[in-house]
């Protein structure tokens, strides 16, 4: 999944202003932050796994959707540095909600989830940071 | 004391019912992206549906005539066809948004596919509206509603700062295009006129006279007032735990996660049930609102209880609305996008049917006794006002914000 994503960015085709990528990494951390809370009912053993299963085919497909469209788009020379690593966490959260998907009720991959999410998180919101010079 | 207890069972289950999918996605949404800011908002709209409410109400219990009736006969030919036309537009959007909110409950809880629970679910409809009176309907979905209970135990659970949610009951406004849009979201929501056209129809269809006047106040404004402090839970629920982490709940089953991070799978359980009554109640009103609007404008026999031989033509309506609504649902369209296009749309129309009630319940030579007071007049107007300025932002608001994705 990451390799496709990064080849994609590869091969831009389009417009990627500043603040449109910002929207867009905005929206991976929002992604992020929802996998961390499905994650936290997985390693709780507090939720459904038909819940956690949909969720996760759901939410990962966004992630994946945004993957490609930021590795479509070709970003002005400012920001490519931050559109690759926007790309690649996208390919990162799509890889975890495919981890929940795959083991819905399996506690000891929910806290592992759970934690990388957070990790997710924290570099979207890292990039968020760079790009708009504020705290996220 | 038995119609104490009739009009208290009503409440309660107006309760349950009063939450649909419009209400269950802006308010989520609002509180994630707002925190408790727009509480407010649905306080302006659970007072402006108990207003609308009451008089349809009590022109349907004292003139004996159901909204689409009055509004012919008020508007004319012409104009009420340009209100029939608007409503019906709603009404089958707001029933794909319903089925398509009902099948992605049942896919959070079954796992299969969504078409599948979307044909699914309309055949479970349509058997539960063959096999039960109107009333056992009703409570069917409405007591099962009161699941939704439970975001009120989680917003106690959770312990926010109720100083700083009582703030949000304070009106403000900003000048953000997408607070504004949000503003319009949750107040439309809170006021979807199929519920009111649902109501009135179903006060002729029971026969109301004037002995249901006090019941239909108490329904009013009692049993919307009560539904209102849901729809302010969800906005806690989801403020607390969605908006500090900046989740933005762009899907149904979220709305959900609150319950579960409260009260684990129980919690979880408990609010993806309430959120199938309720959508699935709403799915039931808002289709017969539209055979129901529609038959009334054109004069055809009509009522669930006549059936379908005495009311042919208002059954196979019904039946057509929900095959359209279908079919919007299988389109592939996420039901999120169609309820927020059907929430912001219905209030563009909301007007075209609000103004024709608030002149017949003013009017004397109709409801004699019956008609507006000085209170009723007053607020009437101010929210006939509310309701003109919303109508006329919706549209750029919905454009500007791109459907509120900002």
């Amino acid at each position: 999944m990451l390799a496709l994503a990064l080849l994609l960015g590869t091969s831009g085709c389009g417009d990627l202003s500043r603040d449109e990528l910002n929207r867009g990494v905005e929206s991976l951390s929002a992604l992020a932050a929802q996998g961390e809370l499905i994650a936290s009912g997985v390693a709780r053993d507090a939720t459904k796994s038909t819940y956690t299963r949909v969720m996760a085919k759901t939410l990962g497909g966004e992630a994946e959707h945004e993957a490609e469209k930021l590795a479509d788009a070709e970003p002005s020379p400012e920001v490519e540095r931050e559109r690759d690593a926007a790309v690649q966490i996208a390919g990162e959260l799509a890889d975890l909600f495919s981890e929940l998907q795959t083991f819905p009720g399996d506690e000891r991959h929910g806290e592992l989830v759970e934690k990388q999410m957070g990790k997710v998180k924290e570099q979207a919101d890292a990039v968020v940071e760079r790009l708009t010079g504020e705290e996220a | 004391m038995k119609s104490v207890l009739k009009i208290a069972l009503g409440i309660i289950a107006a309760l349950g019912g009063f939450l649909d999918i419009g209400d269950i996605v802006f308010t989520t949404q609002a509180g994630a992206l707002y925190r408790y800011d727009l509480l407010w908002a649905v306080v302006l709209g659970v007072v402006g549906i108990a207003i609308y409410a009451e008089m349809c109400g009590r022109v349907a219990a004292v003139t004996g005539r159901p909204v689409f009736d009055v509004i012919r006969m008020r508007m004319g030919f012409g104009l009420g066809l340009v209100a029939l036309v608007a409503s019906t537009f709603v009404n089958v959007l707001t029933v794909a948004a319903e089925l398509g909110g009902l099948a992605i409950v049942l896919q959070l809880l079954f796992d299969a596919e969504y078409s599948l629970f979307v044909v699914l679910a309309t055949v479970g409809l349509v058997i539960v509206v063959a096999l039960l009176p109107f009333g056992g309907i009703e409570r069917v979905f409405g007591y099962c509603g009161l699941l939704m209970l439970v975001f009120i135990a989680t917003a106690i659970h959770q312990g926010p700062d109720w100083g700083e949610v009582a703030h949000g009951f304070v009106p403000s406004l900003s000048d953000s295009k997408l607070y504004l849009y949000f503003v319009v979201g949750v107040f439309a929501a809170a006021l979807m006129p199929y519920e009111v056209h649902f109501y009135s129809s179903g006060a002729v269809e029971e026969g109301w006279d004037e002995s249901n006047l006090r019941e239909n106040r108490l329904n009013a404004i009692v049993g919307y007032a009560l539904g209102g402090i849901l729809a302010c839970s969800l906005i806690v629920v989801s403020g607390f735990l969605f908006h500090p982490v900046g989740v933005d709940p762009t899907d149904l089953g979220t709305a959900a996660l609150p319950a579960q991070g409260a009260f684990g799978e129980t919690g979880l359980l408990l609010a993806l049930g309430g959120i199938l009554f309720c959508v699935g109640g709403a799915a039931i009103d808002s289709s017969f609102a539209a055979s129901y609007n529609l038959a009334q404008f054109l004069g055809w026999e009509w009522g669930r209880y006549r059936g379908p031989k005495k009311a042919p033509r208002f059954t196979v309506s019904w039946l057509v609305f929900l095959a359209l609504a279908v079919m919007i649902a299988l389109s592939g369209i996420n039901p999120v996008e169609i309820t927020e296009y059907s929430v912001v749309l219905a209030v563009v129309a909301l007007p075209l049917t609000y103004f024709p009630i608030l002149m017949i319940a003013g009017d004397r030579s109709f409801m004699r006794e019956h008609a507006n007071g000085m209170v009723s007049t007053t607020l009437g107007w101010l929210y006939f006002a509310v309701i003109v300025v919303l109508a006329l932002a919706a549209i750029p608001l919905l454009l500007m914000t791109n459907g509120g994705g900002g």
